[in-house]
């Protein structure tokens, strides 16, 4: 029933106490394993039952003490089987299996109630094996090896760190921190090159390094290994003592490195420009290190979040505050303000905080590459680098800069005396940023990721208005929006999706405290010209003629370009500017998908302006709005079908992006619908004051734009099509969509769609992904209620849930599926079991019939009787229903795997 | 009915180029690869070392002559890209394997070489049922 690979947590009833309580019955097992651990295949099975056993929980405990007592022994019987051996690779993964499940497990008041010096040595011992297995890993990456047993070991216990001291009220104060140091600094110096480190080293000491080749797909570093640099980042705050100068010495003297180094690189080209072949192998162990410093400074200092406001982690203002009064706020502004001078070159820095001396660490790596830069050495720097730069900054800015104060119950001093609000410190370091931002678009335009973590950071500037106000007071900031607005290099050369944000942040701008004049001038220099351009271009006389000219092909897709950053910055308080703003491109886009019919590049633009507007602003609109929106999407659709009309694709290489248009008109309606699931619109309330109230005749309505899509979609999707699985997801979310909210529209579709659609969730329920199957399902459970309501007995609706009925009782009975999906195939099958009631009971006794085995017979002819006993005779009642769902859950427990086993 | 297909070969007499940085590219747009004028079909980066520069792949086919072309650069270099016009006639006769075309502004002309295969027939059948067709020369 389970695969294998599922860690299941052992939850058994009462009734096995005596058998499991019993400590000889875990000694058995700790001696099964001592005796039989060289075997790596018997070694892999025993540890499971001991994590099975460390994964005791529920009511098999009569009481607190007997957990305690429980979890004692198993402890003393782990520390006596792994200390003193050598732990073999085939049982790193087992164990770190075993104490996972331990601290996951066992409440913290249950572990801190057992022998102080045995839970010492639990702990101990954890910190040791995190450290020994943590350089296993870094033995398996330079060996490059397929199984990476001991990097999932690390990665079970990193993640155990983090489950352990996040909730550390139950132990006293600094209880980790000698651990958390121990495990923090066997991290770093596993990822830093010797001699600090031993990154690259082979057992022996041997340096082994290959320059490959990494392609676009290869995950970064920062997200490949996030769960670690999460766990590690919690153990540096527990010891911020220990951790936030080690990585600002250690920052700091990379530094100065990488300045001396690159200095001497720049002599050498000046001695002898010719000279081509530098060794970069010095340069690129200072890049890597400064990679590894600055992510997990990144991790320590910040949380990931999304779209909450990050909080500054509270052991970090601890630790500033308890150092507040030794600090020198001056000296303290002064390292921070000054990234282009050495640290230790100003008087009085080891008096200053050191949260933003670690932060000024990164400034000055920041300032070496912007000065390297500036001595044309770009192409000696690392894009890794400047991209660990600037997602750094963001990280950093999202949470420091202008923190609310309100927030916090304490808040550091120096922090807000350097980035507070109203600070020369603030508006210094907004300066900084933009000016970064700025250099970067220009110097790395041709280093995509670089260039987009750069405008995210400029997003990240802009989205809150406090610190927007600050950015719109920097000169750079409008010459930015002019440079943009002119579409002249560099900026015209970064990719397609980077100007769009650049034009979501430039959008964001303008809506920070400005008083009406500049912000009259903003728009003036923001907005306008792409209107103004846009309409120079489409009302000359001979458009028709020239729109297949680069020139205006570009002048085009820029424009369109545009108009999804505009629409990606909304919010709800700007989207009443927008949106009218928008609506007068989306009309003239209709009229360039007439235009540009045979450019499908473009069509695809114009068509994913419509599904960005839908998308990010359908939600605010209220009903006068929506329809306006509803409308124009329904003349796009009718431009859309009439241009495909009888159109044939004829390119043998049909791949998934040839269907680009047909992926996003599905995208749009599924967009178009989502408002009945979040609407956060009260009639209009955010476009009051703006317009005068119109009268609200309702002429188009969500269900005519979709019901029109679906018509014209359905007969372009095949099963081929189907086997693109973006395709297919975007297809099967946009069915179960229409089925759940316009169920009563299903029947009334004309025959040819009705069949295809029934045809396409038989398709779905049977041979597709188990994504897409519970997707159908839950299409399934409302067409059947539709049926219910509607009573006719003889629709072609009523006949394809009948089918429908037989597939989700076999998928339930007999074949193995998904156990995710039961609740969904569950509330699918009572509905239809509730429409036919007697094709249900000639299932059953078509099934039974077929049992020989007379024992098996009767467990399945009660399990069956159960199953329908508290919901007989079966109706659309709520709690029926639940009361269904749970009995078919006892079913599924008690005959599930009966029949599926073949 | 006006059946809409699409072919690519043909010579539009376009040839002016203009440079763009490689990284402002775009996949279904167009390029100079080896000298042809191509129609990029795969566009992929990648780079020497977890700290080198990009390297952008290119993946092109020739818009005359269907051939494929591959070049790898950095992406601060600049490309070529042609001028490619695109233009719509009525077909209006088949003669020797060439076709006759009706201009927008009223010429014919008759340079363009019925295509081969599958497309050609399908152009050659539309027309003498009859049928109204449009092609497209890019």
């Amino acid at each position: 029933m389970f695969e294998s690979s599922q860690n299941v947590m052992l939850k058994p009833t009462e009734s096995w106490r005596e058998t499991l309580l019993d400590s000889r019955v875990m000694e058995l097992f700790f001696t099964v394993h001592r005796k039989i651990r060289e075997d790596t295949d018997m070694a892999q099975d025993s540890l499971q039952c001991l994590a099975q056993l460390a994964s005791l929980h529920g009511s098999v405990f009569p009481d607190e003490g007997s957990q305690v007592d429980y979890l004692a022994h198993f402890i003393e019987g782990l520390l006596n089987t792994i200390n003193g051996i050598e732990i073999e690779d085939s049982e790193a993964v087992g164990i770190s299996s075993i104490i996972s499940n331990l601290i996951t497990v066992f409440p913290r008041n249950i572990l801190t109630a057992i022998p102080n010096e045995l839970f010492s040595s639990f702990v101990n011992c954890l910190a040791h094996l995190t450290c020994s297995f943590g350089r296993s890993a870094a033995l398996e990456e330079v060996l490059d090896k397929d199984d990476m047993v001991y990097m999932e070991a690390y990665d079970k216990l990193l993640e155990s760190w983090l489950t352990l001291v996040q909730d550390d009220k139950h132990f006293h104060k600094g209880f980790f921190t000698q651990h958390a140091v121990q495990v923090f600094n066997s991290y770093i110096q596993c990822h830093l090159a010797a001699p600090d480190g031993t990154r690259n080293l082979t057992a022996n000491g041997v340096a082994s390094r290959e320059e490959e080749e990494i392609s676009e797909l290869q995950e970064d570093d920062r997200d490949q290994f996030c769960d670690q640099l999460a766990s590690v980042g919690m153990l540096g705050r527990i010891a911020a003592e220990h951790c936030i100068p080690l990585l600002t010495s250690l920052l700091e003297d990379r530094v100065t490195r990488l300045h001396g180094q690159l200095q001497r690189h720049q002599q050498q080209l000046l001695a002898s420009p010719a000279s081509g072949s530098i060794d970069n192998k010095v340069l690129d162990d200072l890049y890597e290190d400064i990679h590894w410093l600055i992510l997990v400074t990144g991790y320590l200092l910040a949380n990931d979040t999304q779209g909450e406001t990050p909080l500054i982690p509270p052991e970090v203002m601890e630790y500033s505050i308890k150092h507040s009064t030794e600090v020198d706020i001056n000296t303290t502004l002064q390292i921070l303000g000054s990234p282009g001078e050495k640290a230790s070159s100003i008087p009085g820095y080891n008096r200053t905080d050191s949260v933003i001396r670690l932060l000024s660490a990164i400034l000055r790596v920041s300032e070496v590459e912007s000065r390297a830069i500036r001595a044309n050495l770009t192409h000696l720097l690392s894009p890794q680098m400047g991209k660990d730069i600037v997602w750094f900054l963001k990280r950093w800015a999202k949470t420091y800069l202008l923190a609310d104060e309100k927030l916090y119950d304490q808040i550091s001093l120096p922090f807000s005396t350097a980035f507070g609000a109203d600070t020369e410190g603030s508006q210094w370091i907004v300066g900084y940023l933009l000016e970064k931002v700025i250099s970067n678009l220009a110097v790395w335009s041709s280093e995509q990721d670089l260039a987009n973590d750069t405008v995210q950071l400029l997003v990240t500037l802009v989205e809150r208005r406090e610190r927007a106000n600050l950015v719109i007071q920097c000169e750079n900031w409008w010459n930015l929006a002019k440079q943009f607005a002119r579409r002249s290099p560099p900026l015209h050369y970064l990719s397609s999706s980077v100007q769009r944000t650049l034009m979501k942040a430039l959008v964001l701008g303008g809506f920070a405290h400005m008083d009406t004049e500049m912000k009259q001038q903003y728009w003036t220099e923001v907005l306008q010209p792409l209107q103004q351009r846009f309409l120079n271009v489409i009302n000359q006389e001979n458009f028709q003629q020239i729109c297949q000219e680069e020139e205006v092909k570009q002048e085009i897709t820029a424009t369109l370009e545009a108009l999804c950053g505009i629409a990606e910055a909304t919010q709800i308080d700007n989207v009443a500017i927008l949106f009218n703003f928008l609506m007068d491109f989306l009309n003239n886009c209709i009229g360039l998908m007439e235009v540009y019919k045979n450019t499908p590049e473009t069509v695809n633009l114009i068509i994913e302006v419509f599904v960005e507007v839908a998308h990010k602003q359908i939600c605010y609109l209220g009903e006068a709005k929506a329809m306006n929106l509803y409308e124009a999407c329904l003349t796009l659709l009718q431009v859309y079908s009439k241009n495909n009309l009888g159109r044939q694709r004829i390119d043998v290489t049909a791949e998934e992006d040839q269907y680009q248009d047909l992926l996003l008109i599905m995208e749009l309606l599924t967009n178009l619908l989502s408002k009945e699931f979040i609407d956060f619109s009260d009639t209009d309330e955010v476009f009051r004051g703006h317009e005068p109230g119109q009268a609200t005749n309702r002429t188009v309505s969500a269900a005519d734009v979709v019901l029109y899509g679906v018509n014209l979609v359905l007969p372009l999707m095949s099963q081929d099509l189907l086997k693109f699985p973006s395709l297919c997801n975007q297809y099967y979310k946009l069915i179960t969509f229409i089925c759940e909210i316009f169920p009563e529209k299903i029947p009334q579709l004309p025959e040819d769609l009705f069949k295809s659609l029934m045809y396409s969730l038989e398709l779905g329920m049977s041979s597709m992904s188990s994504e897409v199957c519970q997707l159908c399902l839950e299409a399934v459970t409302p067409l059947a209620e539709q049926c219910a309501k509607a009573q006719e007995t003889d629709s072609a609706l009523f006949l394809a849930t009948r089918h429908f009925l037989k597939m989700v009782f076999d998928m339930l009975v007999l074949q193995k599926h998904n156990t995710e999906m039961t609740t969904a195939a569950g509330e699918a099958f009572y509905t239809l079991v509730c429409l036919h009631q007697a094709e249900y009971s000639e299932l059953v006794e078509t099934l039974l019939s077929t049992q020989q085995d007379p024992v098996i017979y009767q467990r399945l002819a009660d399990a069956f009787n159960k199953l329908t006993a508290s919901s007989t005779p079966p109706t659309l009642d709520r709690k029926q229903k639940m009361a269904f769902l749970k009995s078919l859950e006892e079913f599924m427990a008690n005959v599930g795997g009966l029949l599926c086993v073949k | 009915m006006a059946d809409e297909l699409d072919f690519t070969t043909g010579d539009a007499g376009a040839s002016s180029t203009y440079p763009m940085q490689c990284s402002a590219l775009r996949k279904n747009g167009f390029v100079v690869l080896k000298g042809r004028p191509c129609k990029i079909v795969e566009m992929s980066t990648s780079k020497t070392g977890k700290h080198g520069h990009a390297k952008v792949h290119l993946v092109g086919i020739d818009i005359f002559n269907g051939k494929k072309y591959e070049d790898i650069c950095p992406s601060t270099h600049n490309m070529d890209v042609p001028n490619i016009k695109r233009n719509d006639y009525q077909l209006i006769g088949i003669q020797d394997g060439y076709l006759s075309l009706l201009t927008e502004s009223g010429e014919v002309r008759e340079d363009l070489k019925l295509p081969e295969g599958d497309l050609g027939k399908e152009i050659e059948g539309k027309f003498n049922a009859n049928e109204d067709v449009q092609v497209r020369t890019e």
